[in-house]
């Protein structure tokens, strides 16, 4: 993987003289020491000013992978573009999936100003030496797979990137915005297929239900294995504020009822609000599986990386064009 | 596809006949034509998503898919309201044999590579122009006004395409190469979408469109003729089979039809 | 202060070590040659200020301007953009400069606090303190 440390900061250090940890006169550990009193007490990082090596790393990976993920994200939902059985959702779908790409495009721009090539990020991608998220690596096996997607994963992916809105690292934060409010309509939409389908014919219903049944999996996975809140250096740094384990109870406390009230049923017979604790129980997910779904042993991760490999072979030479001679004045 | 007996004429794909006069019958096959058009370069470009040349590209070809689905869905729907026969926009979408659509040969070329889709869109989007330009003043209102709303948007299809012909055009090796090479390969089949519809007498006489296909075509030809010229591109050879422009549709669209109507099928009447 | 500069070009900056062998040093300047960024300014409704939204990688400004209306506008949320090659912005961030320390406060209206002596005043002339609006010519 490419190694972090050895990158230029893409933009010079700005002089932001009242804060200590950008003054050069400053030794290393009293530079660090500054920054991250800054970062713990809710002050915000651009990317022209110093940071620790270790600050820098740990954003640059939390953003490469979110990248990755929208990247990926696409490959799922493309090919039912094709089959929209309408053209309102043919169209809805084509802009929820164009959307995906824009914020691929937002976040490796966050990332390509943190100083890492948006090249090098699809070499270390391809190659599989960084991750996308678990719920890519999955089949879509029918049309009631796009609406359960759409409104499911979004869901679960809108409650993270609520809770990254405030993130110590500003450009991403700023990028947050702009995605929960592009995402929001993701969720309408999927919910509206499956709404209707649920009210519709009998085979309709029935593949809304073996979709979630078969998803229903993958999405408690999606936010993590629960972390102690006090080694997780994601919180420590701010630049996430969340746990997984509150991430996953905002995502079933806000999802579950709606997805009752459909009278739909989830496979989980442990599932539900303990009244005591205020919190939902549920079977304990298959963390196996996670990690080797993550690692690119998913029923779909080397096909995917195969044919992003083989497009992006196949398009080289547009981006060369773009590199090569200079145009004849028009 | 030659098995010696003569070729039927292409088929009406919607039964007009109780639609009236020979005005109404050629304004729905004029629509018709043109929301298929629209709905299968729609189709084509949509497959880029997700795996452009680059990411900010990748969403402005999604872009201009979505115009192009927007304006099929604006033709199906004025067309499902001059026909009045209880389909509407989508069962006119997608309900009919893959014989029975009517866009022009130029867009049964598959997708291709970025400079087969860059060749393709730019002899799309011109060809679309000077047919919008012969409807902005249409008898038909309703369709005046929605062409009036296209031509809006169409403009950033044109912009965007010459700019990438241009660029293609004039870095020399590989672009250039492949650029001639889709030319050579569309070209016989660029002049299919403004090739002279059946019954179009009729929309010349009530003024439905302002002149002849064959003199809209001819405009159209010397326009890229001088784009070409300035980029050093050979000129555009005829329209092969100018006769069956619309028909013979071919395996790569009976493909993408088996494709597209494939969830509708599953359960014919649902709402989706 | 001063241009932004772009360690990857004429200083012959570092690179990973992923980068591809083949592709030449990234050259400098709007020549479009290059994929480098744009920064993009947009304007939500008339008469509101430009405002910067983000950046896109683009070759040269036509190509800018167009990525810029796809990232930035595609749900009809702009009325006007503009895009600015990122190496073309000249940048200002010397607190020295924008925020000297020495008391400045009789430039700010916070700077004219007048409570004790209107008090004063009022006591003086035996006037009430005039009601909000009371009295507007």
């Amino acid at each position: 993987m490419t190694d972090p440390l050895a990158l230029d900061p893409v933009l010079p250090v700005r002089e932001r003289s009242a804060l200590p940890f950008n003054d050069e006169a400053l030794d290393h550990d009293e530079r660090y020491r500054h920054f991250e009193e800054h970062v713990t007490g809710g002050g915000k990082v651009e990317s022209t000013d110093w940071m620790p090596d270790e600050y820098r790393t740990q954003v640059l990976r939390f953003v490469e992978m979110h990248a990755n993920s929208e990247l990926m994200g696409v490959l799922p939902e493309r090919e039912w573009i094709m089959r929209a059985p309408t053209l309102r959702r043919k169209l809805a779908l084509t802009a929820k999936v164009q959307d995906e790409v824009g914020h691929a495009q937002l976040l490796y721009r966050v990332a390509e100003d943190l100083g890492k090539p948006r090249e090098a990020m699809f070499d270390d991608l391809l190659a599989g030496k960084t991750k996308f998220h678990n719920v890519f690596h999955y089949p879509t096996k029918s049309w009631a797979d796009i609406g359960i997607i759409a409104w499911l994963v979004d869901a679960a992916a809108i409650v993270a990137q609520q809770a990254l809105r405030d993130s110590s690292y500003a450009p991403y934060a700023r990028t947050m915005k702009k995605i929960c409010w592009e995402e929001s309509v993701h969720i309408m939409h999927g919910r509206d297929v499956v709404v209707t389908m649920v009210t519709g014919s009998d085979s309709q219903r029935a593949a809304i239900q073996e979709a979630l049944d078969r998803w229903w999996g993958p999405l408690m996975q999606m936010h993590g294995p629960r972390s102690d809140r006090a080694k997780d250096r994601d919180i420590h740094w701010r630049i996430k504020a969340k746990t997984s384990e509150e991430l996953r109870q905002e995502f079933l406390s806000i999802y579950v009822p709606r997805i009752w009230e459909l009278g739909l049923t989830l496979p989980d017979p442990v599932l539900g609000l303990d009244p005591a604790t205020g919190d939902w129980r549920y079977s304990e997910p298959d963390w196996d599986e996670l990690r080797t779904v993550v690692t690119n042993h998913g029923p779909r991760s080397e096909e995917r990386l195969q044919f992003r490999r083989d497009n992006r072979e196949a398009t080289k030479w547009v981006r060369d064009a773009i590199l090569g001679a200079p145009r004849v004045a028009a | 596809m030659t098995d010696g007996r003569a070729r039927p004429d292409p088929p009406m794909a919607m039964d007009f006949e109780g639609a009236g006069d020979g005005r109404t019958n050629a304004l729905a096959l004029l629509l018709l034509s043109m929301a298929d058009d629209e709905f299968v370069i729609g189709f084509s470009d949509s497959e880029w998503t997700g795996i452009g040349p680059i990411l900010e590209e990748d969403v402005a070809i999604s872009s201009i898919a979505q115009d192009e689905l927007g304006h099929a869905r604006a033709l199906y729907t004025l067309l499902s309201e001059l026909v009045a026969d209880g389909r509407d926009a989508d069962a006119i979408a997608y309900d009919r044999p893959p014989e029975g659509y009517l866009h022009a040969r130029l867009l049964d070329h598959p997708r291709g590579d970025w400079a087969a889709t860059i060749v393709r869109r730019y002899l799309y989007d011109t060809a679309d122009a000077a047919r919008l330009d012969a409807l902005v003043d249409s008898s038909y209102r309703p369709l005046a006004e929605l062409v009036a709303k296209i031509r809006r948007e169409e403009r950033y299809h044109l912009m965007h395409m010459e700019t990438w012909l241009d660029r293609l055009a004039t870095s020399p090796g590989e672009p250039r190469e492949r650029l001639l090479a889709a030319l050579a390969d569309m070209a016989p089949d660029a002049g299919t979408v403004l090739a002279p519809l059946p019954g179009e007498q009729a929309l010349v006489r009530h003024g439905i469109i302002g002149e002849p296909f064959e003199a809209i075509e001819a405009r159209w030809r010397k326009g890229v003729g001088r784009t070409f010229q300035r980029l050093g591109l050979p000129d555009l050879a005829a329209t092969r089979d100018p006769g069956r422009a619309r028909a013979d549709h071919g395996d790569a669209f009976r493909a993408l039809h088996a494709e597209f109507t494939m969830v509708r099928r599953s359960e014919v009447g649902a709402t989706w | 202060m001063g241009p932004r500069r772009d360690p990857r070009g004429a200083a012959g900056g570092g690179v990973t070590e992923s980068q591809p062998a083949d592709r030449a040093a990234d050259v400098k300047g709007s020549d479009g040659r290059t994929l480098e960024p744009w920064e993009v300014f947009r304007q939500e409704k008339d008469g509101d200020p430009m405002r910067h939204g983000g950046s896109v990688m683009a070759p040269d400004a036509t190509l800018a301007l167009h990525y810029a209306r796809e990232m930035y506008s595609r749900r009809q949320e702009s009325v006007h953009l503009w895009v600015v090659r990122r190496a073309d912005i000249h940048d200002l961030a010397d607190l020295d400069l924008l925020q000297p320390p020495l008391d400045r406060s009789f430039k700010k209206p916070g700077g004219y606090v007048m409570r004790d002596k209107l008090a004063a005043a009022r006591e003086q002339s035996g006037q009430a303190k005039p009601k909000a609006n009371a009295g507007e010519r």
